[in-house]
């Protein structure tokens, strides 16, 4: 089993969620630390993405415990979840494509100035502070009153991860951000990634393809069929092997040990 | 900004055309002359004499005198075989080419506008000619649309210059040409038949028809042999060096309102074309009398489809409030039967409608019905609160309870505090926006010698906008200055309730010193409702570009999603939406209600789908996301203008609602294919 560290960013502690008679989760402990990418995989329905509604607040979990930084909390509602500083990209939700660039990155937290009662956006200090922001992390972008729809998948995820960058956020989930990017766009999704990384955040990054998160993840959470197989770091696991377990549900001889369950199997 | 623009660079240009940018400056120069001289009468004349000049004449002066320097300095560019004589051969060109297509049409409209009004033709008039001399104007017509359609679409017939141009413009050409060769002595064939049919509807002119084509046709060729090379994307650089079709289309892009502004243009110039009864004081007043109204219900409309939703039910809260403000007023309110004086009763009837917007958005929210369905259920429920409240299908009259209209006395520091707030509202904008304009001169005149003529062209275009802005602001300043002096010394004024709201503006209304007053014509129903209706568009116009509220509409009908993972309350946002359409609903239903104080139980019967054509036509998506306030407004009037224009150029004015239905369906298409992308 690899070690736990009790600093950990989000520690999610025997998490159940039932819906009436299905068990989505089944007592499933998962982590995240600070600076790290953890690469949570599954097969469709395997429970990954209730996981991380529950995480998120768009589920109450039916029985678990989860810590953030230490404490325990209680995430009811996802404005919840956005206190905390955990910023989700979902593949379709990260924008609004008729908006520009600039208004996207400042959505719902609008820099204004005041005259008499009224406040009036600042607009020059929006599109400014997005192209600074965007190129910390790398981004280049020519024009921030550029709309969003003109610009493709993987620029779009990019900008959404850039703006979670810059307001400072702890936790970035990252749901299937490159299903359906090309190789070049998924390359820059990653790079972006690594960015976030280095700034000190933790990053979930949910799949159920293995290749598209193996180069970045440092770490990876298999589950299925709503309980945990294991966590494996980069260096105990080949691409092929965990490839295995999100589908045959199977987990290498050599590395059971490491298995929680299969220790309490025994 | 350091672009500069190597002029020296040598540029393929074909002395053809070289030579033909200086024969249309010098015709230009000439029109301008010719016209000045009296020799070439324009629009509509008032009396024979050559001195006396009407508006079209000096605008048309005015216009050829710019064309002929641009044309002029065309000339000496591409002589001189400057690169930036290329870009305005570009512009020269396209400018060209719409003056002529506009000639084209300002001879097709009319025409057919009177084909229109004219259904039985009279006496003496070949059908079969006739129909033969329709189908060719429609030919020629159909063929200039897809030369000006292909002209914005196909990039790359603007590139190939000297070399094979693109294929698809050939076929349109070709088109264009047999449409050409029928049209013509089809169109003298057609105004043959009608010598002088209706009084008031000006002979076509198919002289017109000639130059218009030759303006139309020529630079299209012009168009063709002039190669230009490739430009980086600096701002100064994109300015003069994009192609103006994607120049246009890229500006035109940006803006909800593009489309409907257009359509105002095209529409406004069409009716003045077509009558002279259109551009007049009475008939601009019954216009903007008749959709002010709905202007305002427009305005809530617009905000609430761009977060998505829409409303059915405006005209029965319209009914509901003017039901309610009317029943306060004469025979006690429908809840509590109280009798109130009108102000109280005015804000009471809105705070009713304000309700019922809530129980619209409220059962939205709670039970994520689509607001289609349950704006249409509250629209049959609203309508029969009223049905029901005027029972008998009477009608509610101020006059049968009251001897006397509602006096209000006006203290006179009312009028000063109002002249003040102005004041420092003009202040405010004078310091935002000066600064910048001058900036800019100064900046375009720093870089002027990197830039050429182009260069002092554009110092020139934003010293005149500055000046002017300045001198508009100054002027308005004044006004209010002088407005404060002249009540500070004043008493208070007696004016009639209902004239505030929605009286009719006559020289009195004007509240200005003696300076500043001028004359309404006697005839002009002119009405205060305008003008409230002008404030609330620039109010919710600021409200919805340049508020974190208006974002967040935004982003609420373009991707609830998105707005919901950033933390925005996407339902405060919907309901909010319905309580603001409902009173700004409310707010007309007083404007009506003040301006004919008498209520029937269908008051605001049919608004709300009238509403949403003027919304639709303004630019805004039924989808969400996207729109504009100055959008409704456009929208509203393109209707108004549909309205009186058809009655005044003798059409049949029941065809107007099947010529708003057009008007919608080419408008979305228009919207759509400007923006070219996402319609989502």
């Amino acid at each position: 089993m690899v070690e736990r560290n009790s600093t950990a960013l989000v520690e999610m502690v025997d998490i159940h969620k039932y819906f009436g008679s299905v068990q989505a989760l089944r007592g499933v402990d998962f982590h995240v630390e600070a600076g790290e990418i953890v690469g949570l995989l599954g097969d469709n329905g395997a429970g990954k993405s209730t996981l991380i509604k529950v995480l998120t607040g768009y589920h109450i979990p039916t029985k678990g415990q989860i810590y953030f930084e230490g404490n325990a909390v209680e995430i009811n509602s996802p404005h919840n979840a956005r206190e905390l500083g955990i910023e989700t990209v979902y593949q379709d939700l990260a924008l609004v494509p008729l908006m520009s660039i600039a208004r996207n990155f400042w959505l719902g937290q609008e820099p204004t100035y005041n005259i008499g009662p009224f406040k009036l956006l600042d607009k020059k200090r929006m599109a400014e502070t997005t192209l600074s922001a965007l190129r910390d992390v790398g981004i280049h972008i020519r024009d921030a009153e550029e709309e969003v729809g003109t610009m493709s998948g993987g620029e779009r995820q990019s900008i959404a991860i850039g703006r979670a960058v810059y307001f400072g956020k702890k936790l970035l989930i990252l749901d299937e951000p490159t299903s359906a990017l090309s190789v070049g766009e998924t390359q820059k999704v990653l790079d972006y990634t690594h960015a976030a990384k280095d700034k000190g955040m933790g990053v979930i990054f949910i799949t159920h393809n293995i290749s598209q998160v193996h180069e970045v993840a440092d770490r990876f959470t298999v589950i299925q069929r709503g309980r945990k197989l294991g966590d494996f770091r980069k260096e105990d696991v080949s691409e092929v092997e965990v490839a295995r377990m999100i589908t045959a549900g199977e987990v290498p001889e050599r590395l059971r040990l490491f298995d929680p369950e299969a220790e309490g199997a025994d | 900004m350091q672009a500069t623009i190597d002029k020296r660079e040598n540029i393929d240009v074909n002395p053809l055309v070289t030579y033909l940018t200086l024969g249309l400056g010098i015709l230009a120069f000439a029109v301008a002359a010719l016209i000045l001289l009296g020799w070439l009468p324009l629009g509509e004349r008032v009396d024979i004499l050559r001195s006396n000049k009407n508006w079209i004449e000096y605008a048309v002066i005015i216009l050829s005198l710019i064309y002929g320097i641009a044309a002029l300095r065309t000339f000496s560019g591409l002589s001189q075989r400057e690169k930036a004589g290329l870009a305005w051969a570009r512009w020269l060109t396209f400018i060209t080419i719409f003056i002529g297509l506009a000639l084209i049409l300002s001879v097709i409209i009319p025409t057919y506008i009177k084909l229109l009004s004219i259904p039985a033709p009279s006496e003496g008039v070949n059908i079969t000619e006739l129909r033969v001399a329709d189908s060719g104007l429609l030919l020629m017509f159909i063929a200039s649309i897809g030369i000006v359609y292909q002209l914005s679409m196909n990039a790359d017939l603007l590139r190939f210059v000297g070399k094979l141009p693109a294929i698809r413009i050939r076929y349109s050409l070709i088109l264009f040409l047999l449409g050409f060769l029928i049209a013509t002595p089809a169109g003298l064939l057609w105004v043959s038949q009608f010598p002088n049919a209706t009084s008031n509807i000006r002979t076509p002119e198919a002289i017109r028809l000639l130059p218009g084509l030759l303006l139309f046709v020529l630079p299209l060729f012009a168009y063709l042999s002039v190669r230009h090379g490739e430009e980086e994307s600096d701002h100064l650089r994109r300015a003069i060096s994009l192609p103006p079709h994607k120049f246009l289309q890229t500006q035109l892009a940006t803006s909800p309102s593009a489309g409907a502004l257009i359509g105002f243009l095209a529409i406004f110039m069409a009716f003045t074309m077509a009558t002279d009864l259109f551009l007049r004081p009475t008939s601009i007043a019954s216009i903007l009398t008749n959709v002010s109204s709905k202007g305002v219900i427009a305005i809530g409309v617009t905000i609430l489809m761009i977060s998505g939703e829409f409303d059915l039910s405006v005209g029965s809260i319209l009914g509901v409030v003017a039901m309610t403000f009317m029943a306060a007023m004469t025979v006690g309110d429908p809840i509590f039967g109280l009798i109130m004086s009108p102000l109280p009763a005015a804000f009471y009837a809105i705070f009713i409608g304000a309700l019922l917007g809530f129980f619209n958005g409220f059962i939205l929210v709670t039970t994520r019905i689509p607001s289609f369905i349950v704006t249409l259920g509250t629209m049959l429920l609203f309508r029969s609160f009223v049905l029901v409240g005027i029972a008998g299908g009477r009608i509610l009259r101020y006059s049968d309870h009251h001897d006397a209209l509602p006096i209000t006395v006006l203290s006179q520091w009312f009028f000063v505090v109002l002249a003040l707030i102005g004041l420092a509202i003009l202040a405010y904008t004078a310091y935002r926006v000066l600064p910048t304009l001058w900036q800019r001169v100064i900046h375009n005149w720093s870089v002027r010698a990197d830039n050429g003529d182009f260069g002092t062209a554009s110092t020139l275009v934003s010293g005149v906008i500055a000046v002017s802005v300045s001198v508009i602001l100054a002027l308005a300043g004044l006004w209010l200055v002088s407005i404060t002096l002249f009540h500070m010394g004043g008493e208070t004024i007696q004016v009639g309730f209902f004239d505030i709201v929605n009286g009719r503006w006559d020289g009195s209304m004007l509240l200005g010193g003696e300076g500043f007053s001028f004359e309404v014509p006697r005839d002009a129903n002119f009405r205060m409702a305008i003008v409230w209706w002008f404030i609330l568009v620039l109010f919710f116009h600021v409200i919805l570009t340049s508020t974190s509220y208006g974002n967040s509409v935004f982003a609420v009908g373009g991707n609830e999603g998105a707005a919901r993972a950033q933390g925005i309350n996407v339902n405060f946002v919907k309901v909010f939406n319905f309580v603001l359409v409902a009173t700004l609903t409310g707010i007309a239903a007083i404007y009506e209600t003040t301006r004919n104080p008498g209520v029937d139980p269908l008051k605001g019967d049919g608004w709300e789908l009238q509403v949403i054509a003027m919304t639709v036509i303004g630019g805004a998506l039924l989808s969400g996301g996207y729109g504009s306030i100055i959008g409704s407004l456009l929208g509203a009037l393109i209707v108004g203008m549909v309205q009186t224009g058809l009655v005044l150029s003798g059409a049949p004015s029941r065809a107007f609602a099947g010529v708003v239905g057009a008007i919608i369906i080419i408008a979305v298409i228009l919207n759509t294919a400007v923006r070219g992308r996402q319609g989502n």
